[in-house]
């Protein structure tokens, strides 16, 4: 079973989430191996942005989806990325070298658009009913309808871009960055519960419904346009 | 042949299982389920190619103006500081 984040810890990340960039995530492998670890007492300002430029900047593509994505608007989303890069390399020095560094970046990043640019963009509050029980409830547990035929597949292969970003686009923002870092980023359920700044089952829950509504969409389209010999009739 | 209880615990596991959050002996049990049950399977599979069309679809490249701008970021706190 899944293991809940320490009470603790969660309650010091949502009370003050512009100041708690402090992780306990996983070294993962795209990390520095230890033998490369910096030493912190000695390196030089240069050094530091060296190491910056090399460690944090190669994420920039990946981060700049997830802004796109939360914002929905390619302005926004360039700015939100500027002041994620400038606030992560302000804090930089304070960040531990063999932690998880894309998480770190991820995390400024959700603190940056919740406390700028979601208020600016005055979207919906989600609403706070996010019991771990009603997904479980509410998911499918038949498979009568969850297969697709041949000509369905294709059709989803073939699918535009524009269709699924447009069907991301319609999910509430907190299941839309859920299924975002576990889907495209292939975080897990422990790192997007740090990055979000909300306990493990809560993680779960806007997967899962964010999830099933994307997955309704999207295999929706895929039988509308996977008619084969029917199609154009 | 399996019976529904089985499917419906697969199927209820299938994000846990392709999310890899599954304890080894749970992740084997639906795996010796699937291996038995075909609309299961094909479930499964429709849900990675779900993954594999969003994953490819959000995939975004920055553009150079904000590649730029972020390159700035080191570089003028470093031209400020040493002057």
């Amino acid at each position: 079973m899944l293991t809940e984040l320490p009470r603790t810890a969660t309650a010091t990340l949502g009370a003050n989430p512009l100041l708690s960039y402090a992780m306990t995530l996983p070294v993962t492998d795209d990390d520095l191996s230890v033998e490369n670890l910096p030493d912190l007492e000695t390196e030089t300002e240069a050094e530091r942005s060296a190491r910056f430029e090399r460690d944090a900047l190669v994420h920039l593509d990946q981060l700049y989806g997830a802004a796109l994505r939360m914002t929905r608007n390619p302005a926004d989303a360039e700015d939100v990325v500027q002041e994620t890069f400038a606030k992560a390399y302000g804090s930089f020095k304070q960040f531990t070298p063999g932690t998880n560094l894309k998480a770190w970046l991820y995390r400024i990043l959700t603190n940056t658009y919740i406390n700028t640019y979601r208020k600016k963009q005055r979207q919906p509050q989600i609403s706070g009913h996010e019991q771990v029980e009603d997904w479980q409830l509410a998911r499918a547990e038949s498979h009568t309808s969850a297969g697709l035929r041949s000509a369905e597949m294709e059709a989803l292969d073939r699918m535009p871009d524009s269709v699924v970003t447009t069907a991301m686009n319609s999910l509430a923002p907190d299941f839309r960055l859920a299924v975002y870092l576990a889907d495209v980023e292939g975080f897990s359920y422990k790192e997007i519960a740090e990055i979000m700044g909300t306990p493990i089952g809560t993680v779960m829950s806007r997967l899962n419904r964010g999830r099933n509504q994307l997955r309704t969409a999207l295999t929706d389209y895929a039988r509308e346009h996977g008619l084969g010999p029917r199609e154009g009739r | 042949m399996s019976d529904h209880g089985d499917c419906s615990k697969a199927l209820t596991s299938l994000y846990e299982f392709l999310d890899h959050e599954m304890t080894d002996v749970d992740a084997d049990l639906i795996r010796a389920h699937l291996d038995a049950c075909e609309p299961c399977l094909d479930a499964f599979a429709v849900e990675e190619a779900l993954r594999a069309v969003v994953r490819r679809s959000c995939a975004e490249h920055a553009p150079e103006t904000l590649r730029w701008r972020v390159s700035q970021i080191t570089t003028t706190v470093i031209v400020r500081r040493s002057l």
